[in-house]
């Protein structure tokens, strides 16, 4: 049988995939490196068509794909060398566009990775990154520091930064109680999923009150606890894209040890895997993604716990496969789901958390008729 | 007479949670090739022994020296090259496949980050071949019957190369055909040279396939030799707190039937 490339894999699809199965004592290794390849070829290329579809619509209008690429580089070269003397579509796409869409993409990967890695680690499906309290803190700071008043003093002229960091401390001050708790009953992935269900009640309630008594100025916050992307600018698409990124890519190291622990932590103890540390690093590191993901869109739900069953379903148990998967699909949803939230009421914007699970839940029931059946979480 | 160090070794081997002896100074020493029952009433610390063994619990005092070596001065991961761990059900498993549950008995030996090599897949594949489950390799474990889903299990250990395995109540949710087979697949690894120990309860099954038999009780080891000596009516009355017929069969086995407990035992 002749050798097929990988363009052709690609073109098969799927069904190539399968067909590929049907072969007897073919390498499983070189199968899922096959897969591997295939899952950031087309992630690659989706990616970028759904990068181009973004910087090319907006509530304005379309502007042509070829003039968008054009003015991206352009206004990247003038950037790069300092010239400010930027024309309107180049001033659109790389103060509007760019850093909105670099956004997106930071924030879907970072939440659906996050989810994969807190499924794996507390093998529980119904496990979202939510499940530390750290939406529920960083609502309530934001909350308090809206109803309050608050201002930072050393950023006092720039109040777009009171709600993300007023967010981040909620984060980790949820995170930190949760850990507290969980850590103090034992550490077992029950404990974690309950000290992180009170201390979310807890932080829901506080953030009750604070809502009451801040009800004039609700407007300021609201955006925020729907999720929107609307008021990302270069000064913080920065801080998302660049630690969410770097992150979601370095915890793929941990594929395999992710996989172990799919059997339970005795057998991932057994077999050499220092079970305790390896869930409280990632307990950390999973809780900075979300925080950080939180911080500047707010509380955007669907993504972390959906994509990573997504990509399950479709691709199997090993996570050398699923997470750079989630990363693609987490990217690519909220890109999508981002652009409709700006585009189907102009000029109005849409909770962008809200189209999320709108898009992704005709699709996620459809593979779930399809193969949940066969699906042990 | 060989100079070989006993495969296991236990001396004064202790562990307390939270104020409760659960081991209270266990004492063993085996050779390699032996297939050992460990029998014993419920809480009487046979899995704890077997996870202290394995170091998935560390024990409170005593020591464990595995071929010579003495595991607690071990990593975890050099621990998985001298001993495997057969729990007594695989539980919920994600999804995972046949193949990919075998083949993570092989993580101790990886060195690289992510894939496996070439020369891992074989012996995972050899060892599905060996316990007759290589047809299922891609059916998810969840899938599988219980005994695919056991044999899987002592697959996943014997990709270990482990010089002991630990296997605890391996034909609980069996039926008699599967229980039968699991033991002779235990007893064929045992035969060649890996020593394998067994937590059982069916004192019958142990006693007809082990070579040595280990009787616990409330942490602390009350008799261990040849089945057929150690095994008595008597026995079975002080350790279980039930009378029990032990006898012989035709072929000359050993056979325990349990009549009723003993008054004001329970």
């Amino acid at each position: 049988m002749p050798k097929e490339g990988l363009f052709s894999q690609l073109k098969k699809g799927y069904r190539g995939m399968k067909s590929d199965l049907e072969e007897p004592d073919v390498s499983e290794i070189e199968l899922k490196k096959k897969r591997f390849r295939l899952i950031v070829l087309f992630g690659s290329f989706m990616s970028a068509i759904a990068f181009l579809i973004s910087i090319s619509i907006s509530s304005g209008g379309v502007i042509p794909v070829s003039e968008a690429v054009g003015a991206l580089f352009s206004s990247i070269r003038k950037a790069v060398e300092g010239d400010t003397n930027l024309d309107m579509v180049e001033l659109y796409i790389y103060n509007a566009r760019l850093p909105r869409t670099l956004a997106s993409i930071a924030v879907g990967a970072g939440l659906a990775i996050a989810g994969c890695m807190y499924q794996a680690i507390i093998r529980n499906p119904l496990v979202d990154p939510y499940i530390t309290g750290v939406s529920s803190g960083a609502g309530c700071l934001a909350m308090a520091a809206t109803a309050l008043g608050f201002s930072i003093p050393f950023l006092a002229d720039n109040t777009l930064y009171v709600i993300p960091v007023a967010a981040i401390a909620g984060g980790v001050v949820a995170f930190v109680v949760t850990m507290t708790v969980a850590e103090g009953s034992g550490g077992s992935s029950i404990n974690y999923i309950l000290a992180g269900t009170i201390v979310g009640f807890a932080f829901s309630s506080v953030q009750t009150v604070f809502m009451s008594l801040g009800k004039d100025n609700l407007t300021d916050v609201m955006w925020w606890l729907y999720g929107s992307f609307g008021n990302v600018t270069w000064e913080n698409a920065w801080i998302v894209f660049v630690p969410v990124v770097g992150i979601s890519i370095a915890a793929m190291v941990w594929a395999r040890e992710y996989n172990l622990y799919s059997m339970g932590e005795d057998q991932a103890a057994q077999l050499g895997l220092k079970v305790k540390r390896f869930k409280r690093v990632t307990m950390v590191v999973a809780s900075v993604l979300t925080s950080l993901c939180v911080a500047f869109v707010g509380i955007i739900g669907f993504v972390g716990l959906v994509v990573p069953h997504a990509c399950r379903m479709a691709l199997g148990s090993d996570h050398r496969l699923i997470m750079p998967a989630s990363v693609v699909i987490g990217a690519m949803l909220m890109l999508f789901a981002d652009l409709v939230a700006r585009t189907v009421m102009s000029p109005a914007e849409l909770p962008v958390g809200a189209i999320t699970a709108m898009i992704g839940t005709p699709v996620f029931a459809y593979m779930l008729m399809k193969r949940g059946r066969n699906y042990d979480g | 007479m060989t100079d070989d160090p006993p495969v296991l070794r236990v001396r004064g081997l202790c562990k307390e949670f939270d104020g409760f002896q659960a081991l209270k100074g266990v004492d063993l020493e085996f050779g390699k090739g032996l297939l050992i029952g460990l029998i014993g009433p419920n809480g009487c610390g046979k899995s704890t022994m077997m996870k202290c063994i394995s170091r998935v619990h560390e024990q409170t005092s005593g020591t464990i020296e595995v071929d010579g070596k003495d595991v607690s001065s071990m990593k975890a991961a050099e621990v998985a090259k001298l001993v495997a761990n057969v729990p007594a059900e695989a539980g919920q498993t994600f999804g995972i496949s046949v193949m990919d549950m075998v083949m993570l008995g092989r993580y101790p030996f990886v060195d690289r980050i992510w894939w496996e090599d070439p020369e891992d897949e074989r012996a995972a594949k050899e060892a599905m071949k060996t316990f007759g489950i290589y047809h299922l390799r891609r059916k998810q474990v969840a899938l599988c019957s219980s005994g695919e889903r056991q044999r899987a299990l002592i697959a996943k250990a014997y990709v270990q190369e482990p010089k002991l395995m630990l296997v605890d109540e391996p034909t609980s949710h069996l039926d008699m055909k599967y229980k039968l087979q699991v033991m002779e697949y235990l007893q064929k690894m045992a035969r060649s040279d890996m020593t394998v120990m067994v937590a059982e309860h069916d004192i019958s099954l142990m006693a007809r396939y082990c070579d040595v038999c280990v009787i616990m009780k409330r942490g602390e080891v009350v008799a261990v030799g040849d089945p057929k000596e150690i095994i008595t009516e008597k026995l079975i009355r002080e350790v279980y707190e039930v009378e029990a017929r032990v006898g012989l069969d035709a072929d000359g086995e050993i056979y325990v039937l349990p009549k009723r407990y003993v008054e004001g035992s329970l």
